[in-house]
């Protein structure tokens, strides 16, 4: 594919984006643009580089080829934490929470890049560290109470159930205040009735707090509701990309979930 | 009492000494960080000490002002920040184990170097420094305040931005980086915080000892910190603090078991020579069947939550 285009409207751009991993190719040459606002989702087989592409945007892996661009900045290579900083935020296909630390502690840490207090100021609790610290923690339990965990604020994030756990990533994704949010399988191991709640969540949380997002999922009936576009990796390549309905009819998609036919 | 604190007046200084030292072990290992650097800072504290006391300050009549020893402490603590900074740079990109490795080699480098200097006294050391008090007991005026300011410390940094951001990096790296905590910056914070600490309570130690030495905070120093840390607990900064009490105390415990008469003479002797043994054998039941230490933020929980109960 050719370098995507870059419209003023693109807040993320993949632009010819590889990443090889010794001989294996885990993510070839693939571009595309996410537009502000908008709710992207990124299909494909196991295997297929979906969750490496995750890694690449967020700095947790470095790119052998290609850019990415965030708000026009180019941010290929940059650390994780610097990646956090200008708003991108994720949560995990294997969910990683603080599991020793309660529900309430997993958000407040979030806030990390949104709080200023140092080490001194935070110890000795001068004034402007203590609001912050106060602020801190109503603005945690809020985001708590909008993933529906606003009763367990104590529970150690580990005793949680596991669907609890991927609400509880959501809310500590979100307490970074991030532009665009990153959500690896967010459905994963949640029965239908969780499902249905987790894409109304999703699309509450867009519209309130004006966030695009970067959807991986397997459970294609929430994709396909849920997302404006669609991209399809498979073997690492982008095969398809567009609105649900056409590319559930891309001959290249079917070919990749369901085999050769002919 | 008065013939308690005399008979164990060197002990109980030490033992307060030993709480804050395994509070420096604490600090780094928040952040996920096994760094046993600490004994080499408490050994540079403990010459900056006694190098001032002895060869910088002029000696005077009477008992050494406690003023210069709080002096003494701050340039140690200074000093021994600066070089935790400068070691704790390229020292904590190295991961788990190796970083234990590197910090041993840093211990022992120090230990070398000092055994080889004039200035720090070569293999005899520096020895009459200067005492700021007629008895060891009255060195609870420093030890109790250093340790109740390191705990008060600690027991806030654990509640706050900087706490989270560690204990963030303890559980999970590459979470914490992804919800934008700089692990870098944190480990070196920690890390320099560690030193700054561990330097200051080397410049008590070497009043309180009288003599400095390359045999001062070694790797030996080390390992007790450790053993004072995972048995006391490594998930609450209370558990160090124990630990460093009560495994101080426990070799005098132990011998003071071995003196009872109904004991059998092999036991009693056992008690009174095998401590090592017996300190070993705690260590090692500590780490199988209590891996976060006796001393659990959870045990602490239900333990609040007893005490709150009326009645």
């Amino acid at each position: 594919m050719s370098a995507a285009p870059l419209a003023a409207a693109d807040l993320l751009v993949v632009d010819g984006v590889t990443c090889r991993f010794g001989g294996v190719t885990a993510v070839n040459e693939v571009s595309f643009a996410v537009a502000r606002g908008e709710l992207f989702g990124l299909i494909g087989p196991n295997g297929a580089g979906k969750t490496t592409l995750f890694n690449l945007i967020t700095g947790l892996t470095a790119p052998s080829g290609g850019h990415l661009r965030y708000r026009g900045e180019d941010i290929t290579g940059l650390p994780p934490h610097r990646v956090a900083e200008r708003g991108i935020a994720r949560t995990f296909q294997n969910v990683r929470l603080f599991g020793e630390l309660s529900a309430l502690d997993n958000v407040m840490i979030a806030r990390h890049v949104r709080t200023r207090s140092g080490l001194v100021s935070g110890v000795l609790g001068l004034g402007a560290a203590r609001r912050e610290e106060h602020e801190t923690r109503e603005r945690a339990a809020a985001l708590l109470a909008l993933v529906g965990l606003a009763d367990r604020p104590e529970e150690r994030a580990r005793n949680l159930a596991y669907g609890d756990q991927r609400r509880l990533e959501i809310a500590r994704a979100l307490a970074l205040e991030p532009e665009l949010l990153l959500l690896d399988e967010p459905a994963a191991g949640m029965n239908a009735g969780e499902k249905r709640a987790l894409s109304d969540l999703i699309r509450s949380v867009r519209a309130r707090l004006s966030l695009t997002v970067l959807l991986i999922e397997h459970y294609v009936p929430l994709v396909m509701h849920l997302c404006d576009r669609i991209a399809v990796l498979n073997f690492g390549q982008l095969i398809a990309l567009g609105p649900p309905a056409e590319v559930q009819k891309h001959p290249a998609v079917v070919e990749a979930y369901l085999g050769d036919s002919t | 009492m008065a013939s308690f604190l005399a008979t164990y007046d060197f002990l109980l200084v030490s033992m307060v000494l030993a709480a804050v030292l395994a509070l420096t072990l604490y600090l780094p290992l928040m952040a996920g960080q096994l760094s046993v650097a600490s004994p080499g800072f408490y050994a540079l504290g403990g010459y900056i000490a006694a190098i001032m006391s002895t060869r910088i300050f002029p000696p005077g009549p009477g008992l050494y002002p406690v003023s210069l020893v709080l002096l003494e402490m701050a340039v140690a603590a200074v000093v021994s920040g600066v070089l935790g900074l400068a070691v704790g740079v390229p020292a904590l990109r190295l991961r788990g184990i190796f970083l234990a490795l590197a910090t041993i080699a840093f211990v022992q480098i120090l230990g070398v170097v000092a055994l080889n200097l004039d200035v720090t006294g070569g293999a005899i050391g520096i020895f009459g420094i200067p005492q700021p008090f007629s008895s060891a007991i009255q060195y609870m005026w420093l030890a109790v305040p250093l340790l109740l300011v390191s705990m008060l410390f600690v027991a806030r940094l654990e509640r706050t931005r900087t706490g989270r951001a560690l204990v963030a990096l303890r559980e999970d790296e590459l979470a914490a980086a992804s919800m934008g905590i700089n692990p870098t910056y944190h480990k070196v914070l920690a890390f320099t915080t560690s030193a700054v600490l561990a330097g200051a309570v080397g410049a008590v130690s070497a009043h309180f000892i009288n003599t400095w030495n390359s045999r001062q905070g070694t790797f030996d120093t080390s390992v007790n910190l450790m053993a004072f840390v995972l048995v006391g607990g490594s998930r609450t900064f209370v558990g160090p603090v124990v630990g460093g009490l009560v495994l101080t105390a426990l070799p005098e415990a132990l011998r003071g078991i071995a003196g009872v008469d109904v004991l059998p003479a092999w036991l009693a002797a056992f008690l009174r020579d095998g401590r090592l043994i017996i300190f070993g054998i705690l260590i090692a039941i500590g780490t199988v069947f209590f891996p976060h230490g006796l001393i659990t933020p959870g045990l602490l929980r239900r333990l609040g939550r007893r005490g709150a109960r009326p009645g």
